[in-house]
């Protein structure tokens, strides 16, 4: 342990945020969050099943609901069935748990070590879940999607170009997602215990998103309020289009306001993150 | 005191002499809500809530020169992890001022946070899930340490560490010794001027506080890393500290050298002695009088404790001697958890 082994190095000096290197730093947490995945691969075996049955229970309740009608706002069986199968599909890749994480961060005390890195909160819990989502894409998503195609008569997408417009906007559907988990998750620092309120966010965004039934079948009024909320644009938008019901200047202009929602929702988590962390207050230690 | 301390520091040509830490005043109050008991009471709180506002750190001063160690010890909930948690950017101050490493710790929270080095013994900075190493990859990442420096440290710290045997485990399965030698090596990675270390050897076996204490030694001897640290195993602070800071109550009782603190605070001096058979037990009583109280350690190992003020040793012993068959004599210093605990419990250095 000579004074040899272990000499005086520069200290790194004040490095100049560039976009490179705040990519990279950014780039890291995906990895990261991809990897600490590996750990709970043995859970998505039972989720594909859990996701089977859900689409099951809903394929049941549609054909008997199509019992008496061919079409229903628009919607025949055929496009209800996809419709259906493809929101819960693509719900395996978007969703994830920032909103809990945060929750239980505060109530462990373990916020403290989120603080002690030089990095942004908001980026780095998005940015390993991105991570994580990357890992179900394969190994929840792509299977569920296998053994749903296999067992039920799922429609195509409507084109190529079509396919490419709700990949793109399964992709921005993630980033809404987490910018409103994020943002909720915030609240815990104030009020400690949020896990009731997160249940009741849970449902809500199933509703809202268009997950449960497509928004379209709401009460008009509904309609029109769900226009200008951001809930839409994370599971009804995107399947609109794989369905060919948004077409051309309709799929621009829905990619369009999924990066609009996902920078006024960015600069929402990040206010509400400032608002917050003023009044940490972290229990014990 | 801190004169001394200065005086120390200049050797180290080039370095800053201003301190690189710098507290005045500080303050930090909670505002928790009083719970009434009950279930009438729970539905009092619903809707009527009484607060209660809780000074955890009330008006600290202190200042650390670059390449310091200082101890900062106090009872629980004496307001030590809430001064780290300021000193670290995590708490904003309720009042006053607050300078470390040329920064406001919580305004500047992610530029200041750059360069610090902290550890919370109770918890970890690694991820929880994966093996050390892949957290290692990504602090390097964090901070931006150039690949020569990281594997260069890395090979430094495994070394004394002895990291190699479990980098590529993942951090909930090691022991919690590991899982400390790993957050600390986390914590200098990317050589930060400044350490923070709240409670670093709680709950360790002797081996693992050794190795923590040498490490860290040797860290700030050839880095010259100033080092804060919080303990209540105070060998930590007489092994790596020669400043002592005592916080009671929100309140700093005593800051300077640890030595001179034992110097004017112990009272007491303890002579250990060993029976040369079972039958001086009885006689015992003969030297327990006017002041000196005798205590059994084992079976044949007594330990007398007296005023300095009011015995010297010397006569103690003769009457020892004189009146039971002794084998064997140690005259000890009163230890510093003696003193330490007559501060905790009177709240004041006498």
């Amino acid at each position: 342990m000579g004074a040899g082994t272990y000499p005086l190095q520069p200290r790194p000096s004040l490095v100049g945020t560039s976009l490179a290197r705040v990519a990279r730093v950014y780039a890291e947490f995906v990895r990261v969050g991809f990897v600490n995945t590996l750990a709970y691969r043995l859970r998505y075996y039972t989720g594909i099943v859990t996701y089977f049955i859900y689409v099951s229970v809903y394929y049941f309740i549609w054909k008997a609901i199509y019992a008496d009608s061919a079409s229903i706002q628009g919607f025949d069986f055929g496009q209800m069935l996809t419709y259906i199968s493809v929101g819960w599909i693509i719900r395996s890749f978007y969703f994830n748990n920032i909103d809990q994480d945060i929750a239980y961060a505060v109530m462990e005390g373990k916020l403290a070590m989120d603080l002690i890195k030089p990095v942004n909160p908001q980026f780095m819990y998005i940015a390993q879940a991105l991570g994580e989502s990357l890992f179900r894409l394969g190994m929840l998503t792509v299977p569920t999607a296998v053994v749903l195609l296999l067992v039920y008569p799922i429609r195509k997408p409507a084109s190529a170009l079509h396919f490419t417009g709700f990949f793109a906007s399964v992709l921005l559907s993630f980033f809404i997602v987490a910018a409103i988990n994020f943002a909720v998750g915030t609240f815990a620092i104030r009020l400690q215990s949020i896990l009731g309120l997160l249940r009741a966010k849970y449902f809500l965004l199933e509703l809202f998103s268009g997950l449960l039934i497509p928004i379209s079948f709401f009460p008009r009024i509904f309609v029109d309020i769900f226009a200008v909320l951001p809930f839409e644009y994370i599971s009804y938008v995107p399947v609109l289009i794989y369905l060919g019901k948004l077409s051309g200047w309709g799929i621009a202009r829905a990619l369009t306001l999924q990066v609009f929602w996902i920078l006024v929702l960015f600069a929402l988590g990040d206010a509400m993150w400032r608002w917050s962390s003023r009044k940490i207050t972290i229990q014990g230690g | 005191m801190i004169g001394a301390h200065a005086a120390n520091c200049a050797q180290w040509a080039g370095y800053s002499m201003s301190p690189i830490v710098l507290v005045e005043n500080l303050t930090k109050e909670f505002r928790t809500f009083r719970r009434r008991e009950g279930v009438w009471g729970a539905l009092q709180n619903l809707f009527v809530r009484e607060y209660l506002t809780v000074r955890a750190v009330d008006g600290v001063s202190l200042s650390i020169e670059p390449g310091e160690m200082v101890g900062y010890i106090g009872a629980n909930g004496a307001g030590k992890s809430t001064t780290i948690k300021m000193l670290t950017g995590i708490l904003v101050p309720t009042s006053g001022k607050l300078v470390a490493n040329g920064f406001v710790p919580y305004r500047d929270r992610r530029h200041y946070t750059r360069h610090i080095g902290v550890v919370f013994g109770q918890r970890t900075q690694l991820w929880w899930d994966i093996a050390v190493i892949e957290s290692f990859k990504l602090l390097k990442e964090i901070y931006s340490i150039p690949e020569a420096n990281y594997r260069q440290r890395l090979g430094v710290f495994s070394e004394i560490l002895g990291l190699n045997d479990y980098l590529h485990t993942p951090v909930r399965k090691l022991s919690l010794g590991e899982r400390m030698r790993c957050d600390l090596a986390a914590s200098l990675l990317h050589n930060p001027p400044l350490l923070f270390l709240d409670e670093p050897t709680i709950g360790l076996d002797v081996v693992a506080k050794d190795h923590i204490r040498e490490f860290l030694k040797e860290v700030n001897r050839t880095e010259r890393t100033t080092v804060m640290l919080t303990t209540h195993d105070l060998s930590d602070i007489e092994e790596l500290c020669r400043r002592i800071l005592i916080i009671d109550k929100g309140k700093i009782l005593f800051d300077g050298d640890l030595q001179e603190m034992k110097k004017r605070l112990a009272k007491f001096n303890q002579v250990k002695f060993f029976l040369k058979d079972r039958a001086q037990v009885a006689r015992l009583p003969l030297i327990a009088t006017d002041g000196i109280s005798c205590e059994r350690v084992d079976e044949l190992t007594y330990l007398m404790r007296f005023e300095r003020e009011q015995h010297s040793s010397a006569e103690v012993i003769r009457t020892l001697v004189n009146t039971l068959a002794v084998r064997d004599i140690l005259v000890e210093e009163e230890p510093i958890e003696d003193i330490v605990k007559r501060i905790y419990l009177s709240g004041e250095v006498a």
